[in-house]
């Protein structure tokens, strides 16, 4: 049993839970089935990526660009049915339908032995198309940022606040380092989604890390001057006193994990800023994530990180790119400026790690998802931008036993609505819960019924 | 549809003094709806109505006669063999379970575990030094009741305990998207204390129910209960009312009944006889009320102060189904009107529309809130005259310093403004009464009229007037600036002074138009609205106003919720109090009574428990002082030497010991600052915010609580979320033992207590005395005394330290190595437990 297994455990415990045998035990961290992947690093662009200007080319934005969807011959796409998924959470402005066709701000080409479509933004990924899996059939229901909850959760915000994707994981795997924490946090949340553990409890909420080897972790050091070797003292009498109570209360399980909790806790202290210590790394390694470029130096500082700790065994390493109003990338104008920079300080990172986890053998078992809350709208926004759009957009992952350069599922001619293979967020949580040997129906929780479209269905189609 | 619903309700319930026939027509009249139903799902009609009432009988096949909805009646007290163990029927229920399965109790904890368990679970701090010495003098029987009864009456009880309802009750600060107000209320800790202050007034557990759902309806003159209704002001979402009321509707639900609505939001419940429809009745009760802010006594500016309470607005409003639950596709065939489900078997009175007293609906008129203006009014005007009096005389009135001459003309100006304003408000009042006066006289004043015409006109002269002070005073406030100014930057303030003397003639100029009879004044308000909005996200809802009448839903609401024959309201109390008294519910899905949940392990003792709270008048402190004195509370949580007990009931199920309880979030930080002897205890109002509470000793429920702003130390604590929290959490993570070892709050603390201890035994530095420094330190830290092994391990890292460190903090060497001791205990694993 995993360390949180334990801690879990002792609570449910109490309560009497374990009592009802055929009824429900926690996790064992032992995965249900053969895993094809270890590890996952999940990134997650906040704002919303233009689908259409990064893996979904459509020239027909540029052909009809002025005129209204209902001109075109794609006018079926605003068929109110089609436009019915939306569940509004905030009476916005935004998220309405744009409908005069913008033009494609940037080219495309086809790249490696796939010839997968990149745009031209994305120049170092692209050189590692071949190693992606792209899905352009997505969609979402949340037409403002409460999509951002959505895709890690699965839920819609208004049906309240559920597990995402990285607690699930931590709960149904557990550990397979005690030298760090197992579900980590990178970069800026936005103010709606900052838990993960949510009903599952926070004991599961990713531990949010800070790329300072000085000062990594909340209460990382001591806050006043202590010596080591009085540190020293101290940590010893903590853990023989704490054993000393056993005597009193023997199989104590809260005191058995309290034990535990120091332990872990003592070498996390000094494992995290040892991860987070790029002094051994090569300058070459350093380029390769683009610390050298000041443009790319915050986003390439993490994904080394995230290799650093996928090498060390930390299970699910969740990276937001973009904090600020409500994500970065949300180009309702200046769409051209925007993305072009956004992608400029992602790409050669991105790229970098694709291409370092391969040569080091890790990405057969790491599996790497980039992700964003919806696309954004063929129509224009005001002068040059594009507006949330949730009836289709894209996403890609790679490695960790994925088939390597397919394209999955398409959406229409003007990138409006998913038309094949549609998925929803949760068929990728199924993906990658399935690559991790885990089935989510056996991980449920008593009382908390999930439904269907929880669960998701595993894109088979892109797994190797 | 409806009609036939009305019409079967009485029968369906589980009454005796229904007749015979009347069910003979009952199950007749069943069987022709299904017969309907039937037909209309052959059709392929749309479900409704039909459909619904279908449903309705399939789920009347089981569910009614589940435990928790079943009327409540007070169990007999079985009788038991281990009679010197009971010290009230509680022990009675438990030695039954306990005899039957061959389990004998622990015995009592010690002393001091004891004394500290009671402070933990009563006040939420540790007994201070002062406290302990009492219990060592006091060794006469009854001294622990004698303890029990000065908690119960000590206000920090009411915080403890505040705070557990506030779990359950959701309470949260406002939180939104930077200053912009989008969930829960500005001021919301009137609510706060209003709780604090309930439960150290022992206020009657269902009339917290009444005010908190209905203060407005049944006390709507009553500032201080008005607090109450916070509740359903913290519902309040900027955006989107569906998502507001699904929440009013689930937490009224799961936290007073133990029912799961929401799960029938989108199809009839599926374990319990919950119709999709009675989702939408739950709302009905709701859909009108709005929230809004009420002037207090002395402060008229909303910004700075008030108290959110609802209001019946939107009395217009329908309530329909949504099909599937989906918000776009409501079923305007029919109306859902307010109605209760029925198979509690109790019927709800009738919703009887309220007339308001006209200070409700105008709360201006409440005798104070025109007072407030006047008298911050009447305040500014003489801080700026004492202000221009000083100027006066410092700066001599012929000055030929530029600047000098401009300062006293700009704080001449400000005076002159605070006059202007205050003269506006007085006239204004003036002009309000008089109003007033014509609508309450009638038509048959016949004066009242041209008065009140005469006093609006002075009015709007006045407000003009102050708008030209106002003009004329930023005049001079530029014409300051510009003198103060570097020569580059004269330009620009040129240009904004050429404004400001435009705006000036523009005032002047209205102030001289001759009055009309369109003359109108901003009036002077003792509440306002809160806006949503629902429509765009960019501007506000066109305002709601305050109705004359209210719906008199929520009134009904209440009284059926906190009816004593209400079976579900007071056991599912009960459980919530005996689960905080004792770390583990009777129940222990605390919001889930209903066929999903897990049953009681002890079904009589919680109906016992529940009929003692009803009996007792609702009184918790009633149930709790039954609870603590109990022997099953006493117990020790000790499992040595109870080899057999624990093979045969390993999870403690049948309390044959006390089981542990880890600290709640807030006493962990209450407690560190409590040893240390520096915890403010001062009570009540505006919570402390996030960038002041790492200096801030109040006891942290004060602290700033929201869904944006948590407190990183007491989060790591499994600290309440404010979305739900029907139980806090217990968990045991690395987090923690981070912040007790590194935390500047926990370091500090532990000098303080160091030296605390030091003082109170009068002890030095010598070996001895250390002895005594630990025996001491165990005792007060944990609620224990040392093991000859424990000492020994504590007195070898004391004198490891003492010869090792090199005085860190400032101290000297003997208090620097106790302070290192005390730290460590923080971090025993008993410091946070319960034992």
């Amino acid at each position: 049993m995993g360390f949180t297994g334990l801690a879990l455990g002792a609570m449910l415990h109490r309560d009497g839970y374990a009592l009802d045998a055929e009824a429900w035990t926690p996790p064992t961290g032992v995965p249900h089935f053969a895993p094809r992947a270890k590890s996952v690093i999940w990134l997650f662009m906040n704002g919303g990526v233009s689908h259409v200007e990064s893996f979904d080319p459509k020239p027909m934005l540029t052909k009809y660009a002025g005129k209204t969807i209902a001109e075109t011959p794609f006018a079926g796409a605003q068929d109110p049915k089609k436009l019915a998924i939306e569940r509004l959470v905030v009476p916005d402005a935004n998220g309405n339908q744009r409908n005069t066709l913008y033009p494609l701000q940037v080219g495309y080409k086809q790249h490696g032995q796939s010839g997968i479509e990149i745009s031209d933004w994305f120049p170092r990924l692209a050189r590692n198309a071949d190693k992606l899996a792209v899905v352009r059939s997505m969609w979402t229901t949340d037409s403002n940022h409460g999509a951002q909850t959505q895709f890690h959760s699965g839920r819609n915000m208004l049906d309240g606040e559920f597990p995402t994707l990285g607690a699930w994981v931590h709960y149904g795997l557990g550990s397979l380092n005690d030298n760090l924490p197992q579900f980590i946090s990178l970069g800026t949340r936005e103010y709606w989604n900052l838990r993960d553990g949510h009903y599952l409890g926070p004991a599961h909420d990713a531990v949010p890390l800070r790329i300072d080897p000085e000062n990594p972790l909340d209460f990382g050091k001591s806050e006043r001057p202590i010596a080591p070797e009085a540190q020293h003292v101290g940590v010893d009498l903590i853990r023989r006193l704490n054993e000393l109570r056993g005597i009193e209360y023997p199989k104590d399980p809260a005191l058995a994990a309290r034990l535990a909790s120091y332990e872990l806790a003592f070498r996390m202290q000094r494992s995290v800023p040892e991860v987070l210590d790029f002094s051994r790394e090569s300058a070459a390694t350093q380029a390769l994530y683009g610390i050298d470029q000041s443009h790319s130096r915050d986003f390439g500082t993490q994904l080394l990180a995230a290799r650093r700790f996928v090498e060390r065994g930390v299970r699910f390493i969740q990276i937001q790119h973009g904090g600020g109003g409500a994500g970065a990338w949300d180009a309702h104008g200046g769409l051209k400026a925007n993305h072009s920079g956004l992608a400029r300080a992602v790409d050669q990172p991105i790229g970098g790690l694709l291409e370092d986890l391969d040569q080091r053998g890790l990405l057969d078992e790491t599996l790497v998802i980039f992700a964003t809350e919806f696309g954004r709208t063929p129509g224009s926004q005001g002068a040059d931008g594009r507006d949330h759009h949730i009836f289709g957009f894209s996403v890609w992952m790679a490695g960790g036993g994925l088939k390597r350069g397919v394209v999955h599922g398409a959406t229409d001619e003007i990138g409006f609505h998913a038309v094949e293979d549609r998925h929803y967020v949760t068929d990728i949580h199924a993906t990658i819960l399935r690559q991790l040997g885990l089935d989510s129906r056996r991980l449920e929780v008593p009382g908390r019924k999930r439904l269907e479209l929880d669960h998701g269905k595993p894109i088979t189609e892109i797994i190797a | 549809m409806i009609y036939l619903h009305a019409r079967m309700t009485p029968a369906r319930g589980i009454r005796a003094d229904v007749s015979q026939g009347w069910r003979r027509t009952i199950r007749m009249t069943r069987v022709i709806i299904a017969l309907l139903a039937a037909l209309s799902a052959l059709l392929g009609t749309e479900p409704g109505g039909v459909i619904a009432a279908s449903t309705e009988v399939s789920a009347d096949t089981d569910g009614r006669t589940h435990w928790s909805f079943s009327p409540r009646a007070r169990p007999p007290v079985p009788a038991v063999r281990r009679l010197r163990w009971v010290r009230n029927p509680i022990d009675a229920f438990i030695a039954q379970q306990q005899e039957s399965r061959g389990l004998t109790p622990q015995p009592e904890a010690r002393r001091e575990t004891l004394y500290r368990r009671l402070y933990f679970d009563l006040l939420g701090v540790p007994p201070s030094l002062e406290d302990l010495a009492r219990l060592e003098a006091d060794r006469s029987p009854g001294w622990y009741e004698r303890a029990v009864e000065r908690l119960l009456e000590d206000s920090r009880y009411g915080e403890r305990w505040g705070r557990h309802w506030m779990d359950i009750w959701r309470y949260s600060d406002w939180w939104g998207l930077g200053d912009q107000l989008r969930n829960s209320q500005k001021h919301i800790w009137h609510w706060r204390d209003w709780i604090v202050e309930s439960v150290n007034n022992d206020l009657p557990y269902d009339e917290m129910i009444r005010e908190m759902l209905a203060a407005d309806e049944l006390y709507p003159e009553d500032l201080k209960k008005l607090r109450a209704t916070g509740f359903l002001a913290r519902d309040y979402f900027l955006f989107n009312r569906h998502q507001w009321m699904e929440e009013v509707v689930e937490h009224v639900g799961k936290g007073f009944l133990g029912l799961t609505f929401n799960c029938a939001k989108c199809h009839d419940h599926k374990y319990d006889p919950i119709l999709q429809t009675d989702f939408y009745r739950m709302r009905a009760f709701f859909e009108p009320y709005h929230v809004r802010l009420d002037a207090v006594p002395g402060e008229q500016d909303l910004a700075r102060d008030g108290i959110p309470r609802v209001y019946d607005g939107l009395l217009e409003t329908p309530t329909y189904r949504f099909v599937r639950g989906n918000e776009n596709n409501p079923d305007k065939s029919t109306l859902i009107v307010p109605a209760v489900p029925d198979f509690l078997g109790l019927r709800m009175s009738e919703v009887q529309s309220i007339e308001l007293p006209r200070s409700a609906w105008q709360p201006e008129r409440r005798p104070w809130a025109l007072e407030s203006y006047r008298s911050n009014a009447r305040r500014s005007a003489d801080k700026a005259a004492s202000k221009l009096a000083q100027a006066r005389a410092r700066i001599t009135l012929g000055a030929t310093n530029q600047q000098e001459r401009a300062e006293l003309a700009a704080i001449e100006a400000a005076s002159r403004l605070a006059n202007a304003d205050l003269e506006s408000v007085e006239r204004r009042i003036e002009a309000m009464r008089a109003a007033w006066a014509r609508t309450d006289a009638g038509p048959a004043c016949s004066d009242c009229e041209r008065k009140e015409r005469d006093a609006s006109r002075v009015a709007a002269q006045a407000e003009r007037q102050a708008a030209v002070a106002k003009a004329a005073h930023a005049v001079c406030e530029i014409e300051l600036t510009q003198t103060r100014a570097a020569a580059d930057k004269k330009d620009g303030i040129g240009k904004e002074l050429k404004s400001a003397l435009e705006a000036l003639e523009k005032a002047k100029a209205a102030a001289a138009a001759p009055p009309s009879p369109k003359d109108s004044y901003v009036k002077l308000t003792g509440a306002q609205w809160t806006p949503t909005r629902f429509l765009s996200s960019t501007a506000d809802d066109p305002v709601v106003a305050f109705p004359p009448r209210s719906s008199g839903r929520r009134k009904a609401l209440a009284e059926w919720i906190a009816d004593a024959r209400n079976p579900l309201t007071a056991r599912v109390a009960a459980n919530h109090v005996w689960a905080r008294h004792m770390g583990v519910p009777l129940v222990p899905t605390v919001f889930e009574f209903g066929r999903k949940g897990t049953p009681p392990t002890h079904p009589e003792l919680l109906d016992w428990l529940a009929c003692e709270l009803v009996d007792s008048g609702w009184s918790m402190k009633h149930l709790q002082r039954l609870i603590v004195t109990s022997s099953v509370y006493r117990m020790s949580s000790s499992t040595l030497g109870a080899e057999a007990d624990m093979a045969k009931d390993p999870d403690n199920r049948w309390w044959w010991r006390r089981s542990p309880i880890r600290l709640e979030a807030q006493s962990v930080r209450d407690a560190l600052l409590a040893h240390a002897g520096e915890l403010d205890l001062t009570m009540g109002g505006p919570p402390i915010p996030q960038n002041q509470q790492a200096d801030s000793k109040r006891r942290s429920l004060y602290f700033f609580h929201s869904n944006n702003d948590q407190n990183l130390f007491l989060s790591l604590f499994d600290n309440a979320s404010v979305k739900e929290c029907y139980r806090r959490n217990e968990s045991i993570v690395p987090q923690q033992a981070l912040a007790l070892t590194n935390s500047r709050l926990v370091q500090d603390s532990s000098i303080a207590i160091a030296k605390r201890l030091a003082a109170e035994g009068r002890v030095g530095a010598s070996r001895t005395s250390d002895a005594a420094f630990l025996r001491q330190a165990f005792s007060v830290l944990l609620g224990m005394n040392p093991s000859p092994a424990e000492l020994a391990a504590s007195d070898n890292a004391l004198q490891a330290w003492r010869a090792s460190e090199k005085d860190p903090a400032g101290q000297d060497a003997p208090t620097a190595a106790r302070a290192r001791l005390v730290w460590a205990l923080i971090n025993h694993n008993d410091f946070l437990t319960l034992r």
